[in-house]
């Protein structure tokens, strides 16, 4: 696709320059040189995509295309801009480039991943079910960052625990691939295709007719990503937590309350992306209180990484910003639904954000606090 | 190394008869020297590996294994000082950290652990080097290619 459809496309055309966009973007408030309005500016003016480091600041949290109010697709831009620029001007990975490389392997169709060893006794699967959980990467994310957090796994572990309790025994894949959802926002067109064409082919003679991912990575890529490289595929999807709130709300799921008060942190996946913002409040708010921090919904504030590249000390500065919103809300627990928002946070505030105000606050999972408030006669 | 481009799936080059590629990271202090000592010597050493010497087995990182593998390396040596006699301290408990780690990656994605190889080998010890080289390829050829014999179904 050449440059100027690329920007027909995008809406990039009815860009006013208001700057509206740079101002809520992540990636230039913590004093990086990203900004989506100048990648427009300069793209349009002259006439090429500009050879830039920059552009691999971006989060793609979607927070330029949410409060543009002309329309413009800023975040689908950079990610059409990135695939040229990823062999000539790469990104800083982070990590040794594990997650990618990993992603990468499990594109070989020949290689068949094994990554069910999370599945532990009192959880229950049913491999004739219709329904789908979808793990994704967190088996791998519990190898590598175990020195951040023990819980990694207990995720989805978790998810299952709250779906058997709503009468949902899933099945699950023996042989998983990744999503492939970090080699899309990286520009990595070629694993992409590869790893949508084999989840697509593995899934599609198997019976399934909903797939439940508690990841929201996991989410937008079988919702969105996936019908526009293989065409409308056969299956919904939905988040667990959908699920979850649904069975709250129709009485069929009773979790215990006390008197914790809690913060959200919505996944710009499962928030900008897909608009599932009510039902993790909702989950939240059957267990205990809610409070919102000022950056939250629409706006939420961006964990402060994306795909596991150029995370330095701005990023850090960025999470911590965030925590410290997360602490003036009063909340004793931020928690969050995706186990990358998890990692960064985690990551991000393991240092500093403690010894504020002689005040210190947790960061979990929504699934895991909300699995141990399951009703023991339930 | 990490700003380097990205290098693509290489399975391709292997028609005709398969011969695995090993990729050696030899530690400056022991290994290389003892792997030197097993070429002066002149021991018979099989010519799959393809060594590369860095100043300790603790500056091989789990990325650094990863991207040999995705690259067309069949197997990955790290090669390191005996414990308690790294140059540098600590770095071969480093090492063996990081490889216990890659191992357990490796299992979660479905490839056998055993590609990946640690032994210690000091300077004096050619002969264990040349042994652990011939043995390591001597497995690679029992589980034959990385991904499968043929690039087509990549």
């Amino acid at each position: 696709m050449d440059l100027l459809s690329k920007l027909e496309q995008n809406g990039a055309r009815k860009c006013v320059a208001c700057g509206r966009c740079t101002f809520a973007c992540p990636a230039s408030q913590i004093g990086g040189e990203f900004s989506p309005r100048g990648l427009v500016e300069r793209m349009i003016l002259e006439d090429k995509i500009p050879p830039e480091k920059e552009i691999w600041l971006c989060m793609t949290c979607k927070q330029c295309t949410q409060i543009c109010q002309f329309g413009v697709s800023f975040h689908e831009l950079v990610r059409e801009v990135r695939p040229t620029l990823l062999t000539s001007l790469p990104p800083e990975e982070n990590h040794g480039g594990i997650p990618r490389v990993l992603e990468r392997l499990s594109a070989v169709r020949k290689i068949r991943p094994s990554r069910q060893r999370w599945i532990t006794s009192g959880i229950d699967i049913d491999q004739s079910s219709d329904t789908l959980f979808y793990v994704g990467c967190t088996p791998y994310f519990d190898v590598i960052f175990r020195y951040l957090r023990q819980d990694l796994l207990e995720m989805p572990r978790s998810a299952i625990r709250l779906l058997n309790a709503c009468g949902i025994a899933p099945r699950v894949l023996m042989h998983e691939r990744c999503c492939g959802h970090d080699s899309y926002w990286l520009g990595d067109v070629e694993t992409f295709q590869r790893l949508a064409f084999l989840n697509v082919e593995a899934l599609e003679r198997s019976g399934v007719r909903e797939i439940l991912t508690f990841c929201p990575e996991c989410m937008i890529t079988w919702k969105q990503l996936y019908p526009k490289m293989v065409g409308k595929l056969s299956f919904d999807v939905r988040s667990v937590t959908e699920v979850v709130a649904k069975a709250i709300e129709e009485g069929i799921l009773r979790l215990e309350r006390n008197e914790e008060v809690y913060t959200f942190q919505d996944p710009c996946r499962l928030g900008r992306h897909s608009g599932v913002y009510e039902p993790p409040r909702q989950l939240i708010r059957s267990i205990g209180r809610l409070v919102e921090m000022p950056r939250s919904r629409e706006m939420a504030a961006c964990c402060g990484n994306s795909s596991f590249v150029n995370c330095n000390a701005m990023t850090r500065q960025w999470q911590l910003q965030r925590g410290k919103e997360a602490l003036a809300s009063g909340a004793d627990r931020l928690l969050t639904a995706c186990p990358k928002c998890l990692i960064h946070l985690t990551c991000g505030l393991a240092e500093g954000w403690v010894s504020m105000e002689r005040r210190s606050i947790r960061i979990d999972d929504l699934y895991v606090i909300a699995a141990s408030r399951l009703s023991k006669k339930a | 190394m990490e700003n380097s481009p990205l290098p693509s799936h290489n399975f391709q080059d292997r028609e005709g008869s398969w011969n695995p590629k090993v990729v050696a990271f030899c530690c400056n202090w022991c290994a290389y020297a003892g792997a030197d000592l097993a070429g002066m010597t002149r021991r018979q050493c099989s010519t799959n590996v393809r060594i590369v010497r860095v100043m300790c087995s603790g500056r091989v990182s789990p990325g650094m294994i990863l991207r040999a593998l995705i690259s067309g390396a069949d197997g990955v040596m790290v090669l390191g000082c005996h414990p308690g006699d790294c140059h540098y301290r600590g770095g071969n408990f480093h090492a063996q950290n990081r490889v216990t780690m890659v191992k357990e990656l490796l299992a979660l994605a479905g490839i056998e652990p055993s590609r990946v190889l640690l032994r210690w080998v000091s300077a004096s010890e050619g002969d264990l080097f040349v042994q652990t080289v011939n043995d390591f390829v001597a497995n690679l050829h029992r589980l034959g290619p990385l991904g499968g014999s043929d690039g087509s179904a990549v």
